[in-house]
């Protein structure tokens, strides 16, 4: 008869028993069964293996093939094509984010290399319902030492040796407990093992009870030893009922061979346990709660001293531990306190294990040596963000703990050091966050859980979170004051002090970490009624309108569209948006960053969609009447700068009924888009047609018109000045040689072009450095002047790049190369003409203060390319001249205040790329509406502070019905001309939407907005019933 | 199932252990053999019980018996790879029961490969 070969180690905890791991192991013995290996084959459920993102899993040893992700319809296949005919199954296997090879072992999956198994010594390997397999891994073996070998105060100096600390998240020294225990003198006593795992997120706990559970009783066994206890209590949740279970057969076959009860092993020594479940009160996790809730009473905290230890269940000397404290124990005592207090640092000895959940990839528990830096849990064993998003904060200690900041990535993580970053260890729960988490939310959210979970006992905790939580509430939905910040440290600050249990001492934690590392959070909530992340739903309406820099109603009127109401929609973009025709081609898209609907499929075509509206209404000839706007005022305002600042400004001015001049030194007006973006994306033709109607509305634009000192403007009778001239002046490489004939500033090539004037021949084969909208316009325009070979060189990759999706894709499409992780390092010349530039070869770093990962160089990989001309787009300056006589820093932006727009000289405002240097289009137009409204004020006599509102909708618009088959849709390909011709002319490439795509489009809008609208109506209908 | 004295307790372990065996990892032999719809077709599944049946026999607790697909030399199946603790992995051919007892007695316990039987000594990637 053929032996047993292989052993498929399922894991059957919660996790992938919820995942199916029962109905995959009767599929694993069928098929087994079927193929005639039922002799050689056996499947074990083991407890949980730790990888649980990846579950159900199993592992097949003695080889040590890790299968994940299975599923019920995969078994038939992985056992005939593994088992019978012995190929392993890649499709089955773990496969790592980045470097997409399957990784079939698992000694080589990182998730597992990194960790150092002490209390999940026997995870994966054990079936928990087998009493024999703990024993035959050493199991049993600690209380045959103790039982034969060692006093009771022998086993307390072992274990007081190690540096054990109580692992529930006091960390208490656990021999010290035992110690005290033991020098009580009344009898009986009683040790309780701890399960109550109240944190959210924390499973740890409940791992080792569904996996290994003899190593907790072991554990309790020794420590009943220790201190003198004949009986004892394993407190555990009702809400873990697989844990209960198995602790339960564990108990009986315990029991069975006489491990537990009377006269263990013959030696004289009683002990027993008995099972009692909580009831669903977090602050049972307290020690004192728990024994009350043991002895039948209200689960309140109680004065200590006395401890436990001294004075605990039913008033008796009580060791209460928790449940990875006891599991420690048996190791200890077999392989000695030595070696033990190697693992870990100075004060925290050992291992910890700690539950990665969250915006991880590598979700699971992990068991790692007390010191571990934060970097390697986050980035090694977790490997990193989902979707490159940015690491911004880790929650250790579950609701009692704080949040460790990117900026302390290299954080050893041990019992001090966490406190000391203003956070704990507790159970190990480390919830990572990402860019899209709102801190105050997270706050809030471990606010409402303890503030629900709180006993009432003592005012402070019960009172106190309740007025935290209030305060918090408020601050998310926009309606934070002047002095909450002060009053939640105050506030929180008392709540530790005057509590009487841990619940109420390290509620307000959560609330002062994140306001010790992200205040600007807070400010940003009641200051600016903006939530930074784009999360708070009391905040951001829509994550589209709260983007978009204008904020128009962008699910409002993609509803229009999709009713064919198309003049209306058109109407409500108007309402905030002077400038939809441009707008519509250029845009950058703010609004589609954070669309809901691209979290499963496309982001909605919101650009695309007002692009659409506006070649609509050119179509049907239904261009609106313009007049100009009725003067009110008498004072009149000066704009120096036509760009989309300046006509905003411009427009919004004069909508107030002041007279406004547009200064613009070109004889075209528009700016940049009229001067740098190339024709093929804005037609001027239509830009014309746009800038037409701003001066429809009673803009004056004069051209020509350069202006080099503004007190002569104030001379002339202008009230007030603008400063919106942009930024134009093209940035220089710093790298030496760059003065060459051949190194060409791409602003002054596109400007010569989009004002048809000579341009310098650029050669066969140009270079481009950088990475923007500026670097994509030129390398098209060069494809589209005759150039053969345009390269774009990029010291980032791809994903770093910060120009247009769209405008890279089509230039790739068009011709146009990209090398990425490269940085110029020389231009080299010959007789002062340039001939080519060495370049450096970079890898990406750590990231910098942008947030994208600073480029490294890597030495001696210098190359050569040869070049005819060079055009380096590393951004550009601002270029304003001395007679305007205002303050400039950087870059030569000027300097204005925040809230009012103003320069240093009274009266002379400023906004656009000339202050924050280049943005974008839409970003601007905001900054000039704003700028317009505070000019109103200033000539008004106002105050002179800009206001912030919510962002709402304003106007109703009932919504469409979603249909699965429009969910499923995914959003239409722009219809644009072939490369192979786009890249000869200039002509517009991007074709637009026709009304049947738009319409389509616009349908699978998820309206974000409405449930809230819909809300908030319900609420005022309330109001509105009740006043009556 | 009387209560365990601490002898029992001993040898309960003891007995244990060894029934665990495939997940300690502590292997002084590895045999694998080649399968793959090939190699079935030649007859490696009766090779392998063969092998699991010697195991038996024997009652070793410390050879690992794994498969892996097809090796490549289709035409001198079945075939089997047999690597003893500090010796080189040694390639079998053209295996029969009769071939496979020898090798597990001379080679997998007596650490002395079986030349007449072996294709080849070293990897597949000829280290």
């Amino acid at each position: 008869m053929a032996a047993r070969r292989i052993e498929l180690m399922l894991c059957t905890g919660t996790g992938c028993v919820a995942g199916g791991s029962f109905r995959i192991k009767t599929a694993l013995e069928g098929e087994v069964a079927r193929n005639g290996l039922q002799n050689e084959v056996s499947v074990v459920s083991t407890g949980c293996n730790g990888f649980c993102g990846q579950g159900p899993l199993m592992v097949v040893e003695p080889e040590g093939t890790f299968y994940g992700w299975l599923r019920s319809e995969d078994i038939s296949f992985l056992v005939e094509e593994h088992f019978l005919k012995g190929r392993p199954v890649p499709r089955l296997m773990f496969v790592p984010r980045e470097t997409k090879e399957e990784v079939p072992l698992l000694r080589d999956i990182p998730f597992f290399k990194k960790q150092t198994l002490v209390v999940l010594r026997n995870k994966g390997l054990i079936d928990a319902e087998k009493i024999d397999d703990y024993i035959a891994r050493d199991g049993y073996a600690a209380i045959e030492k103790v039982l034969t070998s060692m006093s009771p105060e022998e086993v307390i100096e072992e274990i007081t040796r190690s540096g054990l600390r109580g692992r529930g998240g006091a960390g208490f020294p656990t021999g010290v407990k035992w110690r005290i225990c033991r020098n009580e003198a009344k009898m009986p006593k009683y040790v309780i093992c701890n399960c109550d795992e109240g944190d959210p997120g924390a499973y740890m706990d409940r791992s080792v009870f569904e996996s290994d559970p003899h190593s907790v009783v072991e554990g309790l066994t020794i420590a009943a030893y220790a201190i003198g206890a004949s009986r004892g209590y394993i407190y555990v949740r009702s809400e873990y009922p697989l844990a209960i279970k198995r602790m339960q057969i564990a108990l009986e076959q315990a029991r069975e061979y006489g491990l537990l009860g009377k006269n263990i092993l013959d030696f004289g020594f009683s002990f027993d346990l008995e099972i009692r479940e909580g009831s669903g009160a977090f602050v049972c996790g307290e020690e004192t709660s728990l024994i009350h809730s043991i002895e039948g009473k209200s689960p309140e905290p109680r004065q200590r001293p006395p401890f436990p230890a001294q004075a605990g269940i039913w008033a008796c000397p009580t060791v209460i531990n928790n449940v990875e404290t006891l599991a420690n124990i048996p190791v200890i005592l077999n392989r000695g306190a030595d070696w033990f207090s190697k693992i870990g640092t100075e004060t925290s000895k050992g291992t910890k294990i700690f539950s990665l959940v969250g915006k991880i990839n590598n979700t699971g528990l992990i068991e790692v040596p007390m010191g571990i830096k934060l970097r390697e849990i986050i980035y090694e064993i977790g490997d990193g963000i989902p979707g490159n998003r940015r690491f911004k904060a880790v929650q250790t200690g579950g609701p009692s703990g704080g949040c460790i900041p990117a900026s302390l990535l290299d954080l050893p993580i041990d019992y001090e050091s966490l406190i000391q970053a203003g956070s704990m260890m507790g159970s190990g729960g480390m919830i990572v966050m990402d860019e899209d988490t709102c801190m105050v939310d997270v706050s809030k959210f471990y606010l409402q859980f303890t503030n629900d979970e709180s006993c009432g006992k003592c005012t402070t905790c019960r009172d106190g979170s309740d007025a935290l939580l209030e305060v918090l509430t408020r601050i998310t939905h926009g309606e934070g004051r002047e002095g909450d910040i002060e009053f939640l440290e105050e506030l929180g600050t008392a709540i530790k002090d005057a509590s009487m249990c841990g619940l109420g001492t390290t509620l307000p934690n959560p609330v002062l970490s994140t306001l010790k590392y992200f205040r600007d959070e807070y400010e940003a909530h009641i200051k600016q009624k903006k939530c930074p992340a784009v999360a708070c739903r009391g905040i951001i309406s829509s994550p589209c309108q709260y983007m978009c820099p204008l904020h128009t109603d962008v699910p409002a009127y993609v509803t229009l569209i999709a009713k064919g109401q198309f003049k209306e929609a058109l109407d409500l973009v108007r309402m905030t948006n002077p400038l939809p025709i441009i707008c519509g081609r250029v845009c950058m898209a703010h609004c589609a960053i954070k669309c809901r609907s691209r979290e499963a499929g496309d982001a909605i075509a919101i650009k695309e969609l007002k692009r659409f509206l506006t070649d609509w209404e050119l179509s049907a000839g239904e261009l609106p009447e313009i007049t100009p706007f009725p003067r009110r005022y008498e004072e009149k305002v000066a704009i120096i700068g036509s760009g989309p600042a300046g006509l905003t400004a411009g427009y919004y001015l004069a909508q107030r009924g002041y007279e406004v001049t547009v200064f613009e030194r070109f004889p075209v007006a528009g700016g940049m888009l009229a001067l740098a973006i190339p024709d093929y994306r804005l037609p001027k033709k239509l830009l014309q047609l746009e800038i037409d109607g701003i001066r429809q509305a009673g803009v004056n634009i004069k051209t020509n018109s350069p202006i080099e000192n503004i007190d002569a403007l104030l001379h002339e009778g202008f009230k007030a000045v603008l400063i919106a001239v942009g930024a134009h002046k093209n940035r220089k490489l710093e790298i030496p040689g760059e003065e060459a004939d051949g190194v060409i500033d791409p602003i002054t090539l596109l400007r010569k072009v989009n004002l048809r004037e000579d341009v310098p021949p650029l050669g066969e084969r140009v270079g481009i450095i950088g990475g923007g909208n500026t670097a994509i316009d030129a390398a098209r325009t060069a494809l589209r002047l005759g150039s053969k070979e345009v390269t774009i060189f990029y010291r980032r990759t791809r994903s770093e790049m910060p120009a247009i999706p769209e405008e890279i894709e089509a230039g790739l499409e068009e011709g146009v190369k990209i090398e990425f992780l490269v940085a110029p390092t020389k231009v080299i010349s010959e007789h002062g003409r340039l001939k080519g530039i060495e370049f450096v070869r970079t890898k990406l770093g750590e990231p910098d203060a942008s947030g994208r990962k600073r480029p490294i160089r890597i030495e001696g990989s210098e190359f050569v390319v040869e070049l005819d001309s060079l055009l380096p787009a590393v951004s550009q300056d601002t270029e304003i001249p001395d007679g305007f006589g205002v303050e400039v820093s950087k870059g030569n932006a000027v300097v204005v205040s925040t809230e009012s727009l103003m320069t240093n000289r009274v009266g002379v405002f400023a906004c656009g790329d000339a202050v924050t240097l280049p943005t974008d289009v839409t970003t601007a137009m905001a900054e000039a509406r704003l700028a317009a409204d505070l000019i109103h004020k200033y000539l008004r006599g106002e105050d002179l502070k800009r206001e912030y509102k919510l962002i709402r909708p304003s106007v109703r618009v009932e919504p469409l019905e979603m249909t699965e088959d429009i969910a499923e849709t995914r959003r239409p390909r722009m219809p644009r001309v072939l490369p192979e011709g786009a890249r000869t002319n200039f002509d517009e490439v991007e074709l637009g939407y026709t009304a049947e795509m738009a319409m389509k489009e616009a349908r699978r809008c998820l309206r974000c907005d409405w449930d809230l609208q819909r809300m908030r109506e319900k609420v005022r209908e309330q109001e509105i019933v009740v006043e009556r | 199932m009387p209560k365990l004295t601490l002898e029992e307790l001993r040898k309960k372990r003891e007995e244990a252990r060894k029934s665990i065996y495939l997940r300690a990892g502590d292997f002084k032999g590895k045999v694998i053999v080649h399968m793959g719809t090939c190699g079935i077709a030649a007859g490696a599944r009766e090779i392998i019980s063969t092998f699991l049946d010697e195991v038996e026999k024997t009652g070793a607790k410390d050879i690992m018996v794994t498969t892996s697909g097809c090796a490549g030399l289709c035409s001198r199946e079945p075939m089997a790879t047999v690597e003893v603790l500090n010796g080189p992995p040694v390639k079998y051919g053209e295996l029969t029961p009769e071939k496979t007892r020898r090798i597990f007695k001379e080679h997998i316990m007596g650490g002395r490969p079986v030349v007449e039987c072996a294709l080849g000594v070293g990897s597949e990637l000829g280290g």
